[in-house]
């Protein structure tokens, strides 16, 4: 049982929340502090939240944009006439076959959840990426934080050398993604819990001091701009300012931590594991940054997974891939004491149609689709949910983005209806309509 | 084609058009297409695994055999009275073209048959195969983890030659006098062996038909799809799809390349002219029996054709139609007179407890203009 849950058992209902809020809101405006407040003011059980901090837990997303298939992945149909060239093999938890293509994750079932049942409506990328990311239908003109901002305020320190959102992306470019990505990360939290953004070259840009200035000089400099800045800052009662000083000492942080990101400071065996493919790599740094203490990593490589031409021939190398990464992320994780205290997420925005298009591809589909996790929080060896003989429809358990997202946050032992209040408007939760997360899957 | 029917000749100005005769359905995508000697029968190797003999005068479907996955390959041996086919399971098979019983089963790759051929004195059977798996941090492709091309006897199905390629391999042609394999793959590399002597002879890379995505997604899409000999095996022509911004949209120059690969150095002799492109893959290219025309079919993405004739001698395109599908493979009937394409719709849901028939073969008649 989540500790989460536990709190809940003892009689902590979503209503008392907003009682409290509001009386709590009203004291604090009254007193003249109403500038203290912005979107970030989420109303949360501190005793979770400082629990939460305390454990210092992680969470890596390996976010397969483009959204992958179902069939060719965690839910094969070997004997429909949908079922793709590839066929089904056994894996560790009897009776659960797997793709083909991923003997690995079929040889670590046991330590996986996967959830067959995932029923969403956006069939359009922008929209599925939008709402997988924040974990609800957008509500104008309120912009919901992404999971990564959320995990990132929640676990870990504005004040971390390492940043609480590493967004780790080495195709910049990815259509509809791409979009998504030039948009706010981090909604109503404000801007110093939106992601720091590498990939590419591995290396962070213009992150390391000017080669003539001495420590001193820079600290010097450091301190009057700090000082000038917060200054600004409490005459002005700007926000802006106070997201700026922020972001200056998120990149004060990066200066030190910078090899993190450095794929050449890594160990060659390492690189071999999950080389050489640049997603690979990526998650060998997010893999790298959660042992150094990194709250929420997200790896994506474009939207390689949106293939309406060329299905088979694209994921005869896409899926192995993913696979051996998979594979070698949890075994890693597990060897280094951090798979009870990570969480890993594999999934896209939805599914892939049953049936292939005249091209051979595979068209989006957010009726019928799969994903799974391992790690902190979830069961191992758990398959839930399940679709029809042809992958058409769900037939047990159907589950939404507002399940998913109740899972990651009871997984993580955070509250998921802990209330976001604008103070003049709307009231919000971490996860709306108090959806049930899967609990299935949950320990 | 397997055929000693007598040669339908074109007129020398190549006049010709292709005129819808009919259409046979089958239930899946059709892969692989070939005829019986004589023309009245055809073989199909289908996405559900089956090859089906088709009657040509009724229509009718025949199950003659199964793979394990997709078939691929199919090819009538008129001297044997056989039938082999190719599998995304790796086998190669030989049927019994009588009674359909299965002669002889290979077990040529632990990755698909791509495409496979048969040597015209029918004495050999080249299959080729390869997995693309990540080799490098720009995704190019990983060294082979297998032979990529594979000759096998077609009378024994004794293994004769292996051969190494830079996976995936894709396609696979025989020279006319059967003493040459030539194969291609994902990144324009083609590979010629001397069957004799089992010695490379040949090889060069066109940058043609591969990308690179730049959006959507950073690996290598394309290559060579589909090879074939010019009738006097000097020439090697090849098709396949242009390169793509976003490796995802399928919309590359429809294209063929035709390269005399005797001489030295090795140069490529023509190709496909500007204004005759659309877009779209191109998976067949095929000489007419009477070597003065060839056809190269696909798909088509953007533009008015997937079905194209081409003048031998300059490349110019002489007539085209859309063939409303995704066309996959060829063969002429009739010594030349019609042309029959193999190739699928879209699959399609479940509608009253049937799943709609997505597979098709359809015949075109080659008539003078007029």
């Amino acid at each position: 049982m989540s500790e989460y849950s536990e709190l809940n058992q003892k009689g902590c209902k979503p209503d008392e929340h907003k009682i409290h809020r509001r009386l709590f809101l009203q004291g604090m405006m009254g007193a003249g502090a109403s500038s203290m407040f912005s979107w970030n003011g989420l109303f949360s059980l501190p005793e979770i939240a400082a629990q939460a901090k305390k454990e210092q837990k992680h969470c890596i997303l390996l976010w397969l944009c483009g959204a992958p298939s179902q069939f060719e992945t965690w839910d094969p149909k070997p004997d429909s006439i949908y079922s793709g060239p590839f066929r089904s093999i056994p894996t560790k938890i009897p009776g659960v076959h797997f793709s083909e293509l991923m003997p690995n994750c079929a040889s670590i079932a046991d330590k996986l959840a996967v959830v067959r049942s995932m029923k969403t409506k956006p069939s359009e990328h922008f929209q599925a990426i939008d709402m997988l990311q924040r974990g609800a239908e957008p509500r104008v003109p309120f912009v919901r934080p992404t999971i990564g901002a959320v995990l990132g305020q929640q676990l870990g320190q504005l004040d971390s050398k390492i940043p609480n959102f590493v967004l780790l992306d080495p195709c910049p470019e990815g259509n509809e993604y791409k979009s998504f990505k030039a948009g706010n990360w981090a909604g109503w939290l404000g801007a110093q819990y939106g992601p720091v953004r590498a990939g590419g070259e591995y290396k962070l840009a213009d992150v390391n001091r000017v080669a003539d200035m001495s420590t001193q000089d820079f600290e010097q400099r450091e301190g009057l701009r700090k000082f000038l800045t917060k200054k600004y800052q409490n005459d002005r009662n700007s926000a802006a300012a106070a997201s700026e000083n922020a972001i200056f000492s998120r990149v004060k942080g990066l200066m030190s931590c910078a090899d993190l990101f450095d794929i050449d400071k890594v160990a060659p065996k390492d690189k071999e594991k999950y080389g050489p493919g640049t997603f690979g790599m990526h998650t060998l740094i997010a893999r790298n940054l959660v042992e150094n203490g990194a709250p929420f990593v997200m790896v994506s490589n474009g939207m390689p997974w949106d293939c309406h031409v060329f299905q088979h021939e694209i994921y005869q190398m896409l899926v192995p891939e993913v696979d051996r990464i998979i594979f070698h992320l949890i075994n890693d994780l597990e060897e280094r004491g951090l798979l009870d205290k990570t969480l890993v997420v594999m999934m896209g925005e939805f599914g892939r149609t049953p049936w292939l298009n005249p091209s051979r591809g595979r068209d989006h589909y957010p009726d019928a689709w799969s994903l799974s996790m391992a790690g902190c929080g979830i069961k191992r060896g758990v398959v839930v949910g399940a679709t029809d003989a042809d992958g058409v429809d769900v037939v047990e358990k159907p589950f939404n983005e507002k399940n998913l997202f109740a899972t990651i946050y009871t997984a993580l032992g955070l509250d998921p209806y802990a209330e976001y209040e604008d103070p003049e408007l709307a009231i919000f939760h971490r996860v709306e309509e108090n959806a049930e997360p899967i609990r299935e899957i949950l320990k | 084609m397997s055929s000693t029917e007598p040669i339908f000749r074109l007129p020398a100005d190549l006049n010709v058009k292709l005129i819808h005769a009919r259409d046979i359905n089958l239930p899946t995508a059709a892969l692989a297409l070939d005829t019986h000697s004589g023309g009245k029968r055809l073989y199909a190797g289908c996405m559900d695994r089956c090859v089906y003999e088709v009657d040509l005068a009724t229509g009718a479907k025949t199950l003659i055999g199964k793979h394990e996955s997709y078939v691929s390959g199919v090819r009538y041996l008129p001297a044997l009275r056989q039938v082999v086919t190719a599998g995304y399971d790796g086998t190669i098979k030989w049927f019994d073209a009588a009674n359909h019983k299965e002669i002889l089963k290979v077990d040529a790759h632990k990755f698909w048959s791509w495409k496979m051929r048969v040597s015209p004195d029918q004495k050999y059977v080249g299959t080729v195969t390869g997995q693309y798996m990540a080799g490098g941090i720009k995704y190019e492709p990983a060294a082979e983890r297998e032979p990529s091309v594979k000759v096998y006897e077609a009378e024994s199905g004794k293994l004769k030659w292996s051969f190494p390629h830079i996976p995936p391999t894709q396609s696979v042609a025989f020279s006319p006098d059967s003493k040459h394999i030539a194969a291609g793959n994902l990144m324009g590399e083609v590979r010629i062996w001397n069957l004799e002597t089992g010695r490379q002879v040949a090889t060069f890379t066109t940058p043609d038909f591969t990308c690179w995505g730049i959006i959507k997604s950073h690996l290598y899409i394309g290559g060579i799809f589909d090879m074939t000999f010019s009738p006097d095996g000097k020439d090697l022509l090849v098709c396949g799809m242009g390169p793509m911004v976003d490796p995802m949209a399928g919309n590359g120059k429809q294209t063929w390349q035709r390269f005399a690969w005797t001489e030295n150095p090795l140069k490529m002799v023509s190709q496909i002219r500007v204004g005759d492109a659309g877009a779209g893959l191109m998976e067949t290219i095929n000489f007419h029996p009477d070597s003065n025309a060839f056809i190269m079919a696909g798909k088509l993405a953007q533009g008015k054709w997937n079905t194209a004739l081409f003048d031998a001698a300059n490349g110019q395109m002489v007539h085209s139609v859309d063939a409303k599908m995704r066309v996959t493979d060829s063969v002429w009937l009739g010594g030349g007179a019609q042309l029959a394409l193999s190739g699928a719709t879209g699959q399609g849901k479940k509608s009253d407890g049937k799943y709609p028939e997505f597979g098709h073969i359809k015949l075109y008649d080659v008539k003078p203009q007029a």
